[in-house]
């Protein structure tokens, strides 16, 4: 069993380290300080963050009702947060793109914010891939808590809003965060539903993800290995942060 | 006075109708049931965490079922604890009285003097993880108390606790209970619990109150059988009303063909002739006859000749059950050690028991 572990480690880092050895150094500087390179760097860097930061501010909300409350049709709204898991990221954005031809659609492009092709098409795509992962792992790190510590706090004179914010988020916290971390990624990484809604146009609507699929179309290998590797990097930062952040406390 | 009236709940399979409490300024009241009867229930309406679908819960002259918990002025004490896990023991015991933007200074003295009585006091700086059982408790109970709540719940205080430590947590809720004279509702299953502290119990079967009293008249005065099985009571019979002997107000009963005569004012039924009736024999105040010595004409209505079919060593007394002659009872005697030695008993003996009026007592 633990020789299976090996393999799929020795799988994965094996995959890691072709791409550092078909990468040479002074190509790697160039790709990497190219000003579309760079773009889409910070493109998806941004993107991310604000999607995340939607994601939390409706996920989080909902995450607690789910791991809290009963209420009629829960059951549906647990399931519905897998949508963006089982429909692939391409029919997400195609849905989009229907979407916005229908009348409602079309309403909120006119008098509201254009989405299609443009960069608010990049947060909501991704938005829309890590909204219902990031409710589900929150409500996760919720449930480990017992609602009873909110019970006792409100019977000492907490109010219920008190009462999460001085003990079940601290309680949570760590697993919380590393919700939004592991969401974040996600939305970074998210390639199938952007390019759907938003298009791959290069100093506009050009993730890391898009770039790699451009660069490769266009064989500029090089491109593609530095923005693979950055993505890489990205990700395995964002695990290692998971890992280290937040006081640990025991339960019992 | 802590009043509840008509508190009525419908919570999934769960039905509580029509329930009432009332708890006097400093009491110690027991609510003490079989588990799983719905107890936990009643306390967590009480505090407000559940909408009750009836009901009206007054502390003192305030009704407090609209209110959320916060403003109940309830303290609550769950089987679990619930010691917060990131607060040391010292935050953890300041929580309510900041939680209620309380300023601390006026509580010092109150808290220092409760922190000695609980003995918590080197483990201040401490977290959760790293307390005993008792230690947890001791804390669990001084955080619930520390905001000096109208009313105080306790759920299940003893259970799960090793035996020494249940008796020093049992002697610190007297001692508590002394010196604080807090509001105590106290949820149990375990009636020896409520027989060391309680003041007053609320007997609650199946969903409905069987009985509300002192300790001593619930335990020695049980209501009904339901109770007395509850309360672990032994020696119970069910017998038919035989006759009523006029001139002493008394009634015979018989029970397998034996017939027991019991003074009126031990009835706690309406006596009819042939009625169906449970009769329960105090253990501790049957009396075994020396050999030899002549018997009160007070004991003579109730002389049972037979044998000593087993005997028991309770540490502080003996439990001896006894058998009469013609095989149709068996119930047990409790005497004191001095009175058992004096008596020379033995498994297998004949003796004498004569059962005083003080010793029957008849039930629904």
């Amino acid at each position: 069993m633990i020789g299976a572990a090996i393999c799929i480690f020795i799988f994965y880092f094996g995959l890691l380290a072709s791409l550092l050895f078909s990468a040479s150094l002074k190509g790697f500087w160039e790709s990497l300080l190219h000003p579309s390179t760079l773009f889409s760097i910070r493109l998806s860097l941004i993107a991310a963050t604000i999607a995340t930061l939607l994601a939390v501010a409706i996920g989080l909300p909902s995450a607690y009702a789910l791991s809290r409350f009963e209420f009629r049709g829960k059951r549906i709204v647990d399931t519905f947060l897998e949508i963006p898991i089982i429909m692939s990221p391409i029919a997400l954005g195609a849905s989009f793109l229907v979407f916005f031809n229908t009348p409602l659609g079309e309403a909120i492009q006119r008098k509201g914010i254009f989405f299609v092709f443009e960069f608010p098409g990049i947060i909501l795509a991704q938005f829309a891939t890590i909204a219902g992962l990031a409710t589900r792992l929150m409500k996760t790190s919720l449930d480990e808590i017992s609602p009873r510590y909110e019970a006792v706090a409100r019977s000492l004179g907490s109010s219920s809003w008190q009462a999460f914010y001085r003990v079940t988020l601290p309680l949570s916290f760590r697993g919380l965060l590393a919700s939004v971390i592991l969401s974040w990624a996600k939305a970074a990484g998210e390639f199938g539903a952007t390019v759907t809604l938003a298009g791959a146009m290069p100093g506009k609507t050009e993730t890391m993800p898009i770039a790699i699929f451009t660069a490769l179309a266009s064989a500029n290998i090089e491109k593609a290995i530095v923005l693979i590797l950055i993505l890489v990097f990205l990700g395995l930062v964002a695990l290692y942060a998971v890992r280290f952040t937040g006081k640990i406390y025991r339960y019992d | 006075m802590i009043k509840i009236e008509g508190l009525t709940i419908l919570l999934g399979s769960f039905r509580l109708k029509d329930f009432c409490i009332e708890i006097a300024e400093g009491e110690f009241h027991f609510l003490l049931g079989p588990t799983g009867s719905g107890k936990t229930l009643i306390l967590e309406s009480i505090i407000g965490l559940h909408k009750p679908k009836k009901g009206k819960i007054w502390i003192g002259e305030r009704e407090v079922q609209t209110l959320p918990p916060e403003r109940r002025e309830i303290s609550y004490v769950p089987q679990d604890l619930a010691l917060f896990p990131h607060l040391n023991v010292r935050e953890n015991i300041l929580y309510g009285i900041k939680a209620k933007n309380h300023s601390l200074k006026t509580y010092e003295e109150y808290i220092e003097s409760l922190i000695q009585v609980m003995r918590v006091g080197h483990l201040l700086e401490r977290y959760p993880a790293n307390l005993s059982g008792g230690e947890k408790k001791r804390v669990a109970l001084l955080r619930a108390l520390a905001p000096k709540p109208k009313l105080l719940l306790l759920d299940e205080p003893l259970s799960g606790l090793d035996p020494s430590i249940k008796f020093e947590i049992q002697q610190l809720l007297k001692t508590l209970h002394a010196s604080f004279h807090p509001t105590v509702l106290c949820v149990s299953h375990d009636f020896e619990e409520a027989y060391l502290l309680g003041d007053k119990m609320t007997i609650f079967i199946d969903g409905k109150v069987e009985q509300v009293g002192k300790r001593d008249d619930v335990f020695l005065k049980p209501r009904s059988q339901k109770v007395a099985q509850f309360l672990g009571l032994k020696n119970l019979y069910r017998g038919k009303v035989l006759a009523k002997e006029e001139a002493d107000q008394r009634w015979v009963l018989s029970f397998n063909n034996l017939q027991f005569s019991v003074p009126g004012d031990a009835c706690q039924v309406q006596m009819e002739i042939g009625k169906e009736v449970d009769l329960f024999i105090r253990p501790e105040e049957v009396m075994i006859i020396r050999e030899g010595k002549p018997v009160k004409e007070s004991l003579k209505k109730n002389i049972f000749e037979g044998k000593i079919s087993d005997i028991a060593d309770r540490g502080r007394h003996h439990t001896i059950l006894f058998q009469d002659k013609e095989e149709k009872i068996f119930f047990e005697i409790s005497i004191p050690n001095y009175a058992f030695r004096n008596l020379d008993l033995s498994i297998g003996k004949s003796v004498k028991v004569a059962l005083r009026d003080e010793s029957l007592w008849v039930m629904r």
